[in-house]
């Protein structure tokens, strides 16, 4: 498992709907804002990216020091982006596209409102018992 | 583009030039001091050629023009590696320098997005970085790997006045003093030379100079001799001086001495001078040098011979790995190649350079001298980009460069960091500003802080100009340059980056960055001191609920240190701490309306309308239809606004939620108010429409000083809480108008922890709000009030009225009023919702004692309960106060009131009070509303069962059935009463005991049987003496404790019971009411008496008109022997109906095969006594007492006995008369008989009179069980 792992739903509007510290590494005050911000200069990046491939697995597209964003792009234009310090290729993939399972399901709940956060604890916990098992 | 006309190209044409090594005697410096310049400082302006115009040689045949050329002049003492120290000195003096500028903008608004985009790119990052990049590239100058740096020549100067001056030129060019680079034999010491003779006009004639030039060409050579006459102007500040002097101030010289003795001679003759040093001496010697270098080269280095020794030679050495490989002297072919490159570069002969820096690289990366390698391919790098060929190979050799810098480690950093700003340069010339951006950034990370925040900056500017334009990545870049520079302690500058970048992040839903970006912008604010700006953004920030604890706690500490450093209070428009929930907001008001409690008012409108509907007067005006909604004559024009009266709070409820989780102290939360006095409804119109704009003008100045709290119009409350980490508490606020006119309610204020006041505006409900429906106009907010002249009001309460009570509970209450104002009231009525349970008393009630006050003390004869009863007294109960009570002003007014808790279940009561005024007042009248909630929980329940007694006339069995339904409380039942005078209750005759059942504890039922009489129509005499009345005592204490239960209140709430429970029941006519009285067995006596009173309504009774009942001997002898025994009965019938009955008796023999139908017929024919069918369940005898008298005798074939004399009777009977009819039955054996199977058919005549109703028209009567034992007798 990744000592250090930010996960995050953009939506398309570019706010975060769901965040999620998911490393090892015990989450530190400063840190949250650290990751935030370079996540959030990660979309200019995924901005660009988006629309030169037709995968939805962008794999890594951004890096600031030994911190590596991978994103993965959904349809619907929502990102979700990991912030992460091992390389782990398969396993990235492979929690992005069972993340992408999950939110389709929170996605066909009438009563959630596409765009807004992500409340469901269940949701929650299914992250990041994904996270221990492929990151 | 061009490269030479690009930024990085113009750099390298001023940088990488000719260095000359300029040697002076103290004397020729002195000279110049005078005129406040260093001889160098002297030269500089006119080193830089823009139009040279010389013709160039070097390699090849073709000659070129150089247009510019310039030279850089160093003193030798200059020369030399520079200390790190010191040079990071200069450049932090460059950013502070540039510091002082930034501070007048930091008080201006930070810029928007607009503002950047249209900036032009060249000012897109701040000038200064353009200067501290070179700065920070000097600092490299004159390294040891690169040969750009070494003086190409060397300028002797001697004064005039020196003595021996030529001897002079030997001592200035010594050894010792040289650079060690030419003492360590890095470069070639054999430079060329030039003597200059330096003459002070003032000092005296030219001649002696002409002299010493005439001594020195004769001794040092011919053309490498030169005088330079200066200071010829007489007097210092010459007019004309400052003018000449103009053109080259730019160039850095500046005069701070002022006094300047050169004039435009002087000048002109250091231009000439200059002129001549480079075009006839400096570049010809390096268009000569560059031709036996290469001639050199070409016959070492060149050709397949040369190339092939060169790698057997170079492999054949063992090179120790060192960083610097190994150490090259002037005289290697190595250092010659490089010398030969770096003089064609800086004559531009790219095309020689480039080839030679190849030829070296291949060398030096053999040789493994990295430093050197990654000089030479930064050197080519450069010359690709200056050829503006391959841009691939260009940036390859730069990365090749730059990571090779890196590879050797810190000897290289700052190598790398100069070959990455020019890697940079040449990628932003390109329009590759991403990748730039990203060689700015890797630069960073291996430059000290403060170097780092620049670099960063300039990273961050690439973002921007790249395309598409990449602002989050700017943000970012300027937010890490932002934190860089505040390590470094550069705090304006710190800023000035958070500043730049705030227009990224504006409204950004990622919390974390919005909090760190505004916390530390409105912290540095704070720490330069300009408080305001900090606050305004720590303020944006104070509210945020989703940090840690000691984040919140961080937060808010340093916006009270600075908010407390401001000296003064802060006010904060829409401060968000606490929150205030506007869509909770309620305005109460009270006009004609008045409220007991603020609880009564959360109750529904429509609920008081509906109460109130029959005791206020309608609406005087009618309207016509529906657009005659604003009737004229109304004294409230506007009908929007509501009404309050002067001198009555109105209150205002709102919602307050802390969202941190620290405790926060909030105090003085009031209201801000207006009261216009002129009574103009357009004015507050007026308001209503400029109170849109009112946000903006709020934003614009803080306009709280003009809603002051006006003393003499209107007080205000204020309310000071402490709100808990999370919590939410709802507030109320009160606003007293104190004078007639026009209140409007602008928004609430408040101080938090003393020191900042929050104020907020309520968001007006404009006209659209309410046209969304009507739920929207219900929510909509009214702010403006017309306040009305003082009236008098009314509060009230019920005393000590029972929030929890048992079923059955009777008590007597009070209700007090009082009237607050001057003035009285008078023409009180009082509407209750729930006259079931609460009924108003008389006057005379208000001084009885309760209990006793029901007790029966003289033996009344009449249990009628007056029967004025109406149908609107069911159905919420109208009281009208007795036409004299007035309360007048200041007065208190008690009125007793009933209570009976009816039915278990919770209760909602309403009560509303309504009076007039004494005066004529604006409102002719009010009301006052009042709300309780009870609870009232099961006691007993109570069913009665009743059925004929078959064995005597006119008389029922009754049985009760009670249960109590509490879990700890017993109860002592009191007394049974049967309301009316028709009906007697008595005990059985049997049993007497009854008083053994007296209490009944917790979850116990008890069932009691008892006898009751009509004594309406047959008047016995067992009523007359008493000792059979209407009322049972079932307690010990004897017939004097009897409760009275045809007076008010029991009989009050006994027609509300009936009402009640008629409306389930519907059973024929005559029906028997029964009002059991317990009381509650106190555990301690302290406890007052409770008395419970339980109402069971219309239990029906048999409903037969008729009666009837078997007479005749019990036990017969007889011989069976001799005969049939024959037995004589007779049936007693009697008629108790008002009508005349015909009447049959039909006597069947043997087994009926009706016994089966027998009991669905009974039921059927209509309720058999019981009425309330929940006690089933419970009283499982219930069921086994139904139809005693069908008895099993199928299996016998043949009836034992035969109805002998008549099958049928037919009878008439008068009303209240009674028939006897004889019946004979022939008995064959001896047994015991039942002659029960026989019937009554009977039929009702009605009379003009009166009316029966359909189901006892006529009915059939099943014969009762009658016992007859015939024994046989003795013969």
């Amino acid at each position: 498992m990744a000592s250090t792992a930010c996960f995050v739903i953009v939506s398309k509007n570019d706010i975060p709907i769901y965040d999620a510290e998911v490393g090892s590494a015990p989450k530190k005050e400063d840190q949250a804002y650290q990751h935030q911000f370079i996540l959030h200069a990660a979309l200019d990046v995924v901005q660009d990216l988006a629309w030169t491939t037709n995968a939805m697995s962008l794999k890594s597209v951004d890096r600031f020091n030994e911190l590596v964003v991978s994103v993965y792009v959904t349809a619907g234009h929502t990102r979700f982006m990991l912030l992460h310090d091992t390389r782990t290729e398969d396993g990235i993939k492979s929690f992005f596209q069972e993340v992408h399972e999950l939110y389709i399901k929170i996605f066909l709940n009438p009563l959630y409102l596409p765009g807004s956060r992500i409340t469901s604890s269940h949701f929650d916990t299914k992250v990041r018992a994904l996270a221990r098992k492929y990151l | 583009m061009d490269p030479l006309r690009s930024y990085l190209g113009r750099l390298l044409l001023e940088d990488i030039t000719p260095v000359v090594m300029v040697l002076t005697t103290p004397l020729a410096e002195a000279a110049c001091r005078r005129s406040g310049l260093s001889f160098v400082d002297m030269l500089s302006p006119f080193s830089l050629f823009k139009k040279i115009d010389v013709p160039v040689r070097t390699a090849s045949d073709q000659p070129y023009r150089l247009q510019m050329f310039k030279i850089r002049m160093v003193y030798a003492s200059d020369i030399h590696k520079q200390d790190h120290e010191v040079a990071d000195e200069r450049i932090k003096l460059v950013v502070s320098e540039a510091n002082e500028k930034t501070l007048p903008d930091l008080l201006a608004d930070p810029p928007q997005l607009e503002d950047v985009v249209n900036k032009p790119e060249a000012e897109l990052c701040p000038l200064w970085t353009k200067r501290f990049n070179r700065e920070l590239i000097r600092t490299l100058s004159f390294s040891d790997h690169e040969t750009f740096d070494h003086p190409v020549a060397c300028l002797l100067v001697v004064s005039s006045k020196d003595k021996e001056p030529i001897s002079k030129f030997a001592d200035l060019f010594n050894t010792n003093q040289l650079p060690s680079l030419l003492n360590e034999g890095i470069m070639d010491p054999q430079i060329l030379k030039h003597y200059l003779v330096l003459h002070d006009q003032q000092d005296g004639p030219q001649e002696i100079a002409v002299n010493i030039l005439a001594e020195m060409r004769s001794t040092l050579g011919l053309n490498d001799c030169k005088l330079l006459c200066i200071n010829s102007s007489a007097q210092a500040h010459g007019s004309d001086a400052d003018n000449s002097w103009l053109p080259y101030k730019a160039h850095g010289l500046h005069n701070h001495e002022g006094a300047c003795f050169l004039n435009t001679d002087d000048l002109n003759e250091i231009k000439d001078f200059m002129q001549d040093f480079a075009s006839n001496h400096i570049i010809p010697y390096m268009e000569q040098k560059i031709r036996v270098l290469n001639q050199q080269v070409a016959t070492t280095r060149k050709g397949f011979r040369n190339q092939i020794k060169n790698l057997w030679w170079r492999k054949r050495d063992d090179v120790p790995e060192a960083a610097n490989g190994p150490m090259y002297t002037f005289t290697s072919i190595e250092s010659q190649i490089r010398v030969l490159g770096d003089y064609a570069f800086m004559l531009r002969d790219y095309e020689l350079a480039l080839s030679n820096y190849r030829l070296l690289s291949t060398d030096y990366k053999l040789d493994k001298a990295w430093k050197r390698f990654a000089g030479v391919q930064e050197m080519s790098g450069l010359c690709y980009f200056m050829l503006d060929q391959s841009r691939k190979d260009a940036e390859y050799c730069m990365e090749n460069a730059f990571s090779t810098y890196l590879r050797i480690g810190s000897s290289g950093q700052r190598n790398a960091t100069r070959c990455g700003l020019w890697w940079a340069e040449m990628l932003t010339t390109r329009g590759q500003h991403r990748e730039a951006s990203s060689v700015y950034f890797r630069i960073s990370n291996e430059e000290p802080s403060l170097h780092s925040a620049v670099l960063l900056e300039q990273a961050a500017c690439c973002y921007l100009l790249s395309s598409p334009r990449m602002l989050r990545k700017y943000g970012f870049h300027l937010i890490l340059a932002g934190n860089s520079y505040y390590l470094s302690d550069q705090k304006q500058h710190a800023v000035r980056a958070y500043r730049n970048a705030l227009f990224v992040y504006k409204q950004n839903p990622w919390s974390y960055i919005n909090n760190h970006v505004h916390y530390n912008v409105g912290r540095w604010y704070g720490v330069l001191g300009i408080f305001d700006v900090a606050i305004k953004h720590l303020l944006e920030v104070v509210a945020c609920s989703h940090q840690s604890l000691t984040t919140q706690s961080m937060f808010l500490n340093d916006f009270f240190h600075f908010v407390q450093s401001t000296g003064k209070k802060f006010d904060v428009y829409k401060l968000q701490l606490p929150v205030f929930n506007m869509s909770s907001l309620r305005v109460v008001h009270e006009d004609h309306r008045t409220y007991a409690s603020n609880a009564d008012v959360d109750v529904s409108e429509s609920i008081w309308q509906e109460l109130e509907e029959e005791m206020i007067p309608s609406s005087s005006v009618v309207r016509t239809n529906w657009l005659d909604t604003q009737p004229k004559s109304s004294p409230f024009k506007n009908n929007k606004a509501s009404v309050c009266v002067a001198g009555e709070a109105v209150k205002l409820n709102v919602e307050v939620k802390n969202p941190l989780q620290i405790s926060v102290n909030v105090s003085g939360i009031s209201l801000i108010c207006q009261l216009s006095t002129t009574m103009d409804a357009s004015s507050a119109e007026k308001g209503t429409l400029s109170a849109a704009t009112e946000e903006d003008i709020a934003t614009t100045k803080p306009s709280i000083l003009t809603f002051k709290s006006d003393e003499n119009n209107f007080t205000v409350s204020s309310l000071d809480i402490v709100l808990g980490g999370g919590e939410t508490k709802r507030i109320q606020l009160e606003v007293t108008p104190k004078v007639i006119g026009i209140l409007k309610l602008v928004g609430i204020r408040w101080t938090l922890s003393d020191s900042v006041v929050g104020y907020q505006y309520f968001e007006v409900s404009t006209q659209k709000k309410t046209k969304k429906g009507k739920r929207g106009a219900h929510r909509s907010l009214n702010n403006i009030l017309i306040v009305i002249k003082a009236l008098p009001k009314l509060t009230g309460y019920i005393d000590c009225l029972p929030t929890k009570a048992f079923t059955g509970d009777l008590q007597l209450l009070t209700l007090n009023l009082r009237n607050q104002s001057e003035h009285a009231v008078k023409n009180v009525k009082m509407k209750i919702s729930h006259p079931r349970f609460v009924i108003p008393g008389g006057s005379s009630d208000l001084d009885l004692e309760f209990p006793q006050c029901l007790r029966k003390h003289v033996q009344s004869d009449s249990n009628v309960v007056s029967s004025k009863s109406t149908k609107e007294k069911f159905k919420g109960f109208l009281f009208a106060f007795p036409q004299d009570i007035k309360i007048q002003g200041g007065a208190t007014f008690s009125w007793p009131i009933w209570f009976h808790a009816a039915t278990p279940g919770n209760l909602s009561l309403y009560l509303s009070l309504y009076y007039e005024m004494e005066s004529t007042t604006d409102i002719p009248y009010r009301t006052l509303r009042t709300h309780y909630n009870v609870e009232v929980l099961p006691s007993l329940d109570v069913s009665f069962a009743v059925s004929m007694c078959s064995s005597r006339l006119q008389e029922y069995i009754v049985r009760m059935d009670i249960m109590n339904r509490t879990l700890s409380e017993s109860f002592a039942l009191h007394q049974l009463s049967c309301v009316g005078t028709k009906w007697a209750v008595s005990t059985l005759p049997s049993c007497d005991s009854i008083s053994l059942v007296e209490t009944i504890p917790a979850n116990q039922s008890v069932s009691c049987f008892f006898k009751i009489k009509d004594i309406g129509t047959n008047s016995c005499a067992e009523a007359a003496d008493g000792s059979c009345g209407s009322d049972m005592v079932l307690s010990p204490g004897g017939s004097t404790d009897v409760f009275h239960i045809s007076q008010s209140p029991i009989a009050d709430f006994h027609y509300q019971e009936r009402y009640h429970q008629g409306k389930l029941a519907k059973g024929p006519s005559s029906l028997l009411d029964f009002i059991l009285i317990a009381k509650a067995v106190a555990a301690n006596s302290s406890k007052s008496e409770q008395l419970l009173s339980h109402h069971t309504c219309q239990v029906a009774l048999s409903q037969n008109p008729i009666w009837w009942l078997m007479e005749g001997p019990r036990t017969i002898t007889h011989d069976f022997s001799k005969s049939c025994c024959e037995a004589n009965i007779q049936l007693v019938i009697h008629n108790s109906s008002e009508h005349n009955i015909s009447l049959g008796v039909v006597t069947s023999d043997g087994t009926l095969e009706k016994n089966q139908t027998i009991p669905s017929h009974e039921s059927a024919s209509g309720p058999g006594g019981w009425y309330d069918v929940s006690l089933e369940n419970d009283v499982k005898a219930i069921t086994s007492m139904k139809g005693t008298h069908p008895q099993k005798q199928s299996s016998e074939s043949i009836s034992p006995f035969v109805w002998c004399s008549l099958s049928s009777a037919q009878v008439d009977l008068k009303p209240n008369s009674s028939a006897k009819i004889p019946l004979k039955v022939c008995i064959f054996a001896p047994g015991t008989y039942n002659f029960s199977n026989y019937e009554l058919h009977w039929k009702v005549h009605p009379s003009e009179a009166g009316q029966v109703d359909d189901n006892g028209r006529s009915g059939v009567g099943q014969g009762y069980p009658f016992y007859v034992t015939v024994l046989q007798g003795a013969r």
